[in-house]
């Protein structure tokens, strides 16, 4: 461990922008243009701070930054972790929020903006960076509070009464995932007498040297997996996604399904491919554990999720649901992966266990799911702003009257489904991969359970393909109703609107500015450009999540990386001198 | 926080403070606020003699709060609490305009929830720039310090520690925000 | 003994908000959610040991050592995060009940599955 890569800055300062973005913000609500102008140069700001994080950790040679706050080193102090795993959410995170963040400037309503939207936005921001940096799992709690506590308040943003309920729901369920959260942490440091990850991931390692009760961790790990799934909407935990994700304005929706879900996905990889899987309890690691319930979960959800969105007839419903299913299939490689953990795999696979292929295979299909599904709710948020609803029934015949919201509603379908050459199609296929790999060198359950994940798995993707058939057909094609013939007269592209007079008399939806609908218009070509671009160009996403998912795979770099066993200047590693008072009780 | 609450709210804003308005309180002869006539003289004198206390005790866990038990989130409670009891017995408008010296004129009426929301921000600022300080001179984030300085009359010592401008900071933060609940709430 | 208690204390704090949280009065659920929220709180407390003395000042070398103070330092942060989400939830409660006249979650009704 050389010195010079403990405290960099790069590692902190995507949180930093991010607070001091959301506290910039709050001071400069005398004056709109001054927020506004704050608020997107943070977002800049941000997306750069989290591409240079990327560019130094996945790229670059360093493996593990470890950043001591307060100079506190581990594992007494909190920590602050930027390997190849949290790097890449985070440039996940720097991809979607900065296009949301303009997609809001010009959509949210300007009373709203005025209230608190960019505060909460960037607050939202520094708890998503927070909970993908940390390497403490109470400060991953504060995090996952900071996060969730901003999007309480964002989701009921609009505050008519379908909002407040959706969002009582939403608060009162994370406040009780929060609880059992809490009582999971408090378990976990009991009996480890740790709170630092890698410092627990070491303790698991070696109980006995440690005098460290293992087995208790166990049913406290699946306390932990259940919070998790409930913050990524696993089934059965997904019941307040849909209502959530329909109240919330469409820019925050679009980063609640492309970040803030991640963040569950990142804590279950993390905590269990990192940190429990050092542990050996009586029938084998925790993935072990973990493996059949995840696979189990991701089936149910893929099939669930793709049955009610074909059954929605509404988009934003449709979208919401839809990423109930979506996220099956990132946990489905997850959960396969686990089953066999140490399968070595064959030459030209991005990874050199199962579960490092695994875990690489989730990451890109999160990758695509943050873009494309981000990039649908703008769609929808886009046809809300100038139709004023996105029920199927008052919706038709856009394609050829706005080509550029048809084309971006396409290009993100198709790469949901999985056409090549979008990154989607990469997603699907290293994911089938996953299952394939895993069902043909297994055997017995795992096996059984990695055949049945790839059936679902096929189910989920013709389910796929039927409800993005059944929303393009719906709204883009097909004769426009009244609603539509009210607001679009003809044929109508970013450029060209000339005024919305024509709508006055369609009601108060008219109102969309042209140079709100060209700013849309931009932020959808430009993540519709993304899509196709990181699709021909996938070799870095892929390259980058196998980086990723080496590196969550590895829990002794990990630990060494954090704390090295001899120390860190001078400053002996905690020796094993916790008084064991976890056993005592 | 609860910013939300201001967008819905109801045109007519009733509640105890209409009925404190300028007038001669026949009880005491004095020109006050006419206070609500479920207060009784016992609380009222009560409140009189502990809200200072509460205030001063509040200030003692603040300053006291970096290396002993206390902080700016206790001594911001305990703060936000004497206003509370304040509110709760003399009423808001009494709590705002008499106590903090705001005037909520009908021109802006949300006068005072922009001075908390100033408090509110301002606090963030100074936890979030105290933590960011230490950058500067190349120290990690949120690193604090201690110097002595000596010498001093009465004290002869006295600890400035940076951890008190963070302590600051989330005093103002939280004083601010829980202000700014109970204003909002209270109007309602 | 304060173990024993503490832990019988922890199952009825935990059953009660339990119980409330499945009521159909939404102040109720609430409610029942803050109780659940501050048992694991104490439930934290009693995480760190109840042997040593209170972790105030300067115990360098003395034996036994004092209790563990972390627990309440995560505690504080706790109290802190849940204080502020119950307030939202109650606001909240408010306003669903001033936009639908009711808080009874079976007439709010919802969106189904």
């Amino acid at each position: 461990m050389v010195a010079s890569s403990v405290n960099q800055p790069v590692v902190v300062a995507p949180l930093l922008v991010a607070l001091a973005t959301a506290i910039l913000t709050l001071l400069a609500r005398f004056d709109l243009r001054v927020e506004r102008v704050v608020s997107l140069a943070g977002g800049v700001g941000y997306t750069a701070v989290t591409a240079l994080l990327f560019q130094r950790v996945v790229l670059g040679s360093e493996s593990v930054l470890p950043y001591y706050l307060s100079n506190w080193p581990a594992p007494y102090g909190i920590t602050l972790v930027a390997d190849a795993l949290s790097a890449s959410m985070l440039a996940l995170a720097g991809v979607v929020t900065l296009p949301a963040l303009v997609f809001a400037v010009v959509s949210v309503r300007e009373r709203g903006q005025r209230l608190s939207f960019h505060p909460l936005y960037h607050f939202m921001l520094a708890g998503v960076s927070g909970a993908f940096l940390t390497g403490d799992i109470f400060n991953l709690f504060v995090w996952f509070e900071v996060m969730l506590m901003s999007s309480y308040v964002l989701v009921v943003f609009y505050s008519g009464p379908e909002h407040t309920r959706a969002a009582l729901s939403y608060v009162v369920l994370n406040l009780l995932g929060s609880a059992v959260m809490l009582v999971a942490i408090g378990g976990l440091y009991a009996t480890t007498g740790t709170l630092n990850m890698a410092a627990m991931a070491r303790r698991l390692g070696e109980p006995a040297a440690y005098n460290v009760a293992v087995a208790p961790t166990l049913g406290l790990a699946a306390l932990l997996l259940a919070v998790f799934a409930l913050k990524a909407g696993i089934v059965p935990f997904h019941f307040w996604v849909p209502a959530a994700y329909r109240a919330a304005p469409a820019p925050v929706t679009a980063v609640l399904a492309g970040v803030v879900k991640k963040v569950g996905i990142y804590a279950i990889v993390r905590l269990f491919f990192t940190v429990f899987v050092a542990a050996e309890y009586a029938n084998g690691s925790a993935l072990d554990y973990v493996g059949p319930v995840l696979v189990v979960t991701a089936v149910a959800s893929m099939v669930y999720g793709g049955l009610a969105a074909v059954g929605r007839d509404e988009l934003e419903q449709l979208l919401a649901l839809s990423s109930v299913g979506q996220v099956g299939f990132i946990v489905l490689p997850l959960g396969i992966a686990a089953l066999a953990p140490n399968l070595p795999m064959p030459n030209g696979v991005p990874g050199e266990t199962l579960a490092a292929f695994g875990v690489a295979a989730a990451l890109v299909y999160s990758f695509n799911h943050a873009v494309a599904k981000g990039l649908l709710f703008l769609v929808a948020g886009t046809l809300t702003d100038v139709i004023g609803t996105t029920e199927f029934d008052r919706l038709g015949g856009i394609a050829r009257r706005a080509p550029v919201l048809a084309g971006a509603f396409l290009l993100g379908g198709l790469s949901l489904i999985g056409v090549p050459p979008l990154i989607g199609f990469f997603g699907k296929l290293l994911v089938f991969r996953v299952g394939v790999l895993a069902g043909a060198a297994g055997s017995g359950t795992a096996a059984r359970l990695a055949w049945l994940g790839l059936a679902a798995a096929l189910v989920g993707a013709v389910l796929t393909i039927a409800y993005v058939t059944r929303a393009w057909n719906a709204v883009f094609w097909g004769e426009p109703p009244k609603t539509v013939e009210a607001v679009l007269e003809e044929r109508w592209s970013a450029g060209r609107r000339e005024s919305t007079a024509a709508a006055a008399d369609g009601g108060q939806f008219g109102v969309t500015s042209r140079r709100t609908l060209a700013v849309e218009a931009v932020v959808l070509a430009v993540l519709a450009v993304t899509l196709v671009g990181f699709g021909v160009g996938a070799d870095l996403v892929v390259e980058a999540a196998a980086e990723a998912g080496e590196a969550a795979t590895d829990t002794a770099g990990y630990v060494d990386g954090v704390y090295p066993e001899d120390g860190i200047d001078g400053v002996p590693a905690d020796g094993g001198d916790h008084s064991g008072d976890g056993g005592g009780h | 926080m609860s910013d939300e609450t201001e967008s819905n709210r109801p045109a007519a804003t009733a509640g105890p403070t209409d009925e404190t308005e300028q007038t001669v309180n026949t009880s005491t002869g004095r020109v006050g606020p006419a206070f609500d006539h479920r207060t009784t003289v016992i609380a009222r004198t009560v409140v009189r003699v502990v809200v200072p206390v509460v205030v001063v005790t509040a200030l003692a866990l603040l300053f006291q709060g970096h290396n002993r038990p206390g902080g700016g989130f206790i001594g911001a409670v305990l703060t936000a609490t004497a206003a509370v009891l304040v509110y709760v017995i003399f009423g808001l408008e009494y709590l705002q305009s008499h106590l903090l010296g705001i005037d909520s004129s009908p021109n802006e009426p949300h006068a005072p929830t922009g001075w908390y929301r100033w408090l509110f921000a301002g606090g963030l600022a100074l936890a979030a720039g105290s933590g960011m300080f230490p950058l500067l001179a190349g120290l990690p984030f949120l690193t604090q310090g201690v110097a002595f300085v000596h010498g001093l009359p009465i004290y002869g010592e006295l600890e400035v520690a940076s951890a008190l401008a963070f302590d600051l900071g989330v005093y103002g933060t939280v004083v601010g925000g829980l202000l700014t609940v109970v204003a909002e709430v209270g109007e309602e | 003994m304060t173990q024993w208690l503490l832990a019988a204390v922890l199952g009825l704090l935990f059953a009660l908000g339990t119980f409330l949280v499945l009521r159909r009065d939404v102040v109720r659920v609430v409610w029942g959610v803050a109780i659940i929220s501050q048992s694991a709180n104490v439930y934290l407390v009693t995480m760190g040991g109840l042997a040593g003395a209170a972790p105030i000042g300067d115990f360098r070398g003395e034996t036994p050592p004092p209790t563990d103070p972390l627990v309440q330092a995560l505690v504080l942060t706790a109290i802190v995060i849940g204080f502020g989400t119950t307030a939202l939830a109650l606001v909240l409660t408010y306003r669903v009940y001033e936009e639908h006249g009711t808080i009874d979650v079976y007439d709010l009704g919802g969106e189904g599955l």
